[in-house]
């Protein structure tokens, strides 16, 4: 599975513009399966995409349009999608998202994600098939009527508490 | 119809009378100017009024992004801010990267193009379906970062991007400046202060339109070139772990570090403000802008405070300029400007001419309503800045830069501003790097290296030297001969980055980028043909335009000048002991290369 290290990210948002372009050829962060959210006011910035997690609130779709891959990738088909969006609500932390008339989640590129390999400072990493998922029960809670902007933004800002905290003690 | 690379549109806005126009952008008027910096300034020149008041609704403002902005182009995300500069009183224009450029990519709009005024703050929510006008009377007084953060908050997208001023340009300080993506700033030539004077406290951009090239694989395989370059470029460690502030210690290695405001070129305790010293003791990670893979920038915390940079300018200026050895106060300095809105090269030239003048005795504080500072007194060095962000007491008359303030002391004090064309001048002394001392004198903002930005006089390459600029002189950084050829092919490709965009730090300094590259890349990217020759033609005409709009503002040859200093007064120690700047035989040498006189 896809693994962040926030402490590592810059924010420069490479991965967000190569998974567009590996996926369509264009860029736009809309279409990009990687979201990457900028947290001016505290320094931090943060890449967000499907963790797979344990609980995968986003099979939760009406119509069976989401199904789990080997890899344990989300695959969306696109032909019975109906675009309710009960998936991106769902979601805890804004990983998959409606734009214009698809919705965008990892796929981990069929195991070998270019956003891993685009990453020069390590902040990604992917191993595959490993059988131990996170869980999001906690954050799911608190996120329940945000957006999938608010939900990575939340989400970005619980993951970098650790981080700020060390930040603080070592320099401040 | 420009599909690839151009977001194709531009979009008009009226402040006085909320109202926008969406235009195609004409593929025939874009292609001789390529975009960004080369486009916005023939926008002023077909559209302004000379004679208009820099802050009245007359003046102009454009953001301008290139065609390959916001690209898979290392380095790529840059966007440029023209107008008349109220500092200057002539061509004024600034440019940041961050994230701002790329997410406006996306809107679709290569030009922003801005006039009247607003009858209350407001700010301008910009996407691809074009502008809202929100007014925000409850943001008057907020900072850069408070602003980004109200704007996102209350539209529930993070994804914003946000370019704002803060209270310096809302009080129309003459050197304020436009700052985004929390700390980038747009700093020179009082570009805030125009934004204030139309009531525009910021403009917010949020994108849908996805970006094409022409030809993404022959693109991409150029863009993998690039990147490996980058990758193993000599300077790339150095440059990853401390970015410009790098130049601290090498600056003053070869004595032209600005110290005591440039009397003299050798700080005695550059090790306690360093660029070494910041990354090893405060950085706690790097920052990038978009699609960078240099992440140059650094996000600090130090004792109380805690923000992204300082570029070494702004480091310089706060420390050795004028004599401060404490490293925590000048990153207090870099956090608190950013959040204002102030350039600090500027800020810092007006403090320091007083320190000097004041040393010297010629400006007495009874002519500054009691003021008095010396060299490094924080609290004073507080005291003042936060005078001038909020016009306070004698900090209204500091807020209109150094030259206007010299204007009532004598030529002895007068003499001592140092400017160009009303711009103050950035750190690096010109009688240690000739080739640079020339580009602050004739470039068209006024005293300013990255006009041209020829850091190839510091690479030592003499052979290079001698094939491209006719002389090994060229690569002697003491040297006068080669530098007005050095200038005249290094402008060019610093017009070419801030075109295209692109970085200087990579595209000139890592000596990235060239006509034949930038050919390449423009043909797989836009689809359009630009040989060269043709790029080199169309470059060096956007120089001439430049010069043009700049003779409709008034300025003659007598303005591209150094200050008195740098031609009389050698530095008394180091390695540029000595040394003095013959300006007007470079100028003289380079206005005939551009055939600018008969």
């Amino acid at each position: 599975m896809i693994r962040v290290d926030i402490n590592k990210c810059t924010g420069c948002k490479k991965c967000e513009s190569v998974c567009a372009f590996f996926h369509t050829g264009r860029i736009n962060n809309r279409i990009s399966r990687v979201k990457v959210t900028n947290l001016y006011e505290i320094g931090i910035d943060g890449p967000v995409m499907c963790i797979q997690c344990e609980e995968r609130y986003c099979l939760c779709c009406p119509v069976d349009a989401l199904s789990i891959g080997p890899l344990g990738q989300v695959i969306v088909s696109p032909t019975l999608c109906t675009l309710c969006d009960a998936c991106e609500k769902a979601c805890p932390i804004g990983a998959i998202e409606k734009f214009k008339d698809f919705v965008y989640v990892c796929d981990l590129c069929g195991g070998y994600p270019r956003c891993v390999e685009a990453c020069t400072e390590g902040a990604i990493t992917y191993e595959a098939g490993s059988k131990k998922f996170p869980s999001l029960v906690t954050i799911k809670k608190e996120t329940n009527k945000m957006n999938p902007s608010q939900k990575r933004y939340f989400f970005l800002n619980k993951l970098c508490s650790e981080i700020r905290k060390k930040w603080r003690r070592v320099h401040a | 119809m420009l599909k690839y690379g151009y977001g194709g549109r531009i979009l008009r806005i009226d402040l006085t009378e909320h109202r926008s126009q969406i235009e195609e952008l004409d593929p025939s008027w874009i292609k001789p100017v390529i975009g960004g910096r080369a486009a916005n300034t023939k926008r002023l020149y077909e559209a302004l009024n000379p004679d208009c008041n820099p802050l009245g609704p007359d003046n102009i403002l454009i953001f301008g992004i290139g065609p390959l902005t916001g690209s898979l182009l290392p380095a790529s995300a840059y966007y440029t801010v023209t107008a008349k500069s109220p500092l200057t009183g002539i061509l004024g224009d600034s440019a940041a990267g961050g994230q701002f450029a790329a997410e406006m990519k996306l809107t679709g709009f290569d030009q922003i193009i801005i006039t009247g005024k607003a009858d209350n703050l407001l700010y301008l929510m910009i996407t691809e379906s074009g502008v809202e006008f929100v007014e925000c009377p409850e943001y008057a007084g907020k900072t850069i970062i408070e602003t980004t953060k109200a704007i996102r908050k209350k539209r529930k997208d993070y994804s914003i991007q946000v370019a704002s001023i803060g209270p310096a340009g809302e009080n129309l300080v003459l050197f304020a400046s436009i700052v985004s993506s929390g700390n980038r700033v747009n700093g020179r030539t009082g570009m805030g202060a125009v934004m204030g004077s139309k009531n525009l406290k910021a403009l917010a951009v949020r994108g849908s339109r996805s970006l094409e090239v022409a030809d993404p694989l022959a693109f991409l395989s150029e863009v993998e070139k690039i990147n490996k370059v980058i990758l193993d470029h000599k300077e790339y460690q150095k440059r990853y772990q401390m970015g410009t502030t790098m130049l601290m210690q090498d600056l003053n290695n070869i004595g032209i570090l600005p110290t005591k405001h440039f009397q003299e070129g050798i700080c005695k305790y550059v090790d306690d403000i360093s660029g070494q010293k910041l990354a090893r003791t405060y950085k706690v990670k790097n920052k990038s802008c978009f699609n960078c893979n240099v992440h140059c920038s650094r996000y600090y915390i130090a004792e109380g405070c805690e923000a992204e940079g300082p570029e070494f300018e702004t480091l310089c200026s706060f420390t050795s300029r004028i004599g401060n050895r404490d490293l925590p106060f000048a990153l207090e300095m870099n956090a608190y400007l950013n959040q204002m809105g102030l350039d600090s090269i500027s800020t810092a030239e007006v403090i320091g001419w007083i320190m000097e003048c004041q040393e010297k005795g010629l400006v007495h504080p009874d002519d500054l309503d009691g003021f008095s500072i010396t060299w490094g007194d924080r609290d004073k060095i507080r005291e003042v800045v936060d005078k001038i962000t909020f016009r306070r007491g004698i900090g209204d008359r500091l807020a209109n830069g150094a030259k206007k303030l010299s204007e009532s002391f004598s030529e002895e004090a007068k003499k001592l501003v140092m400017q160009v064309k009303g711009l103050d001048m950035i750190c690096g002394d010109p009688r240690g790097i000739k080739a640079y001392g020339l580009t602050y004198a004739i470039a068209s903002r006024g005293s300013d290296h990255l006009r041209a930005e020829p850091y190839f006089e510091l690479t030592n390459r003499k052979k290079e030297a001698k094939k491209r600029f006719g002389t090994e002189k060229a690569a002697d950084r003491l040297a006068e001969e080669g530098k007005a050829a050095l200038v005249y092919y290094s402008e060019k490709i610093a017009l070419l980055t801030d075109s295209l965009t692109m970085c200087k730090n990579i595209g000139l300094c890592m000596d990235i980028l060239n006509f034949e590259k930038a050919s390449v890349l423009l043909k797989t990217g836009t689809g359009i043909d630009y040989s060269a020759e043709y790029l080199e033609k169309i470059l060096g005409d956007s120089i001439n335009l430049d010069f043009m709009l700049n003779r409709r503002f008034g300025v003659t040859k007598e303005d591209d000048t150094l200050p008195e200093r740098f031609q009389k007064e050698p530095l008394s120690e180091g390695p540029t002991k000595g040394s003095t700047v013959n300006i007007q035989k470079m100028v003289d040498e380079y206005y005939k290369i551009h055939k600018w006189e008969k």
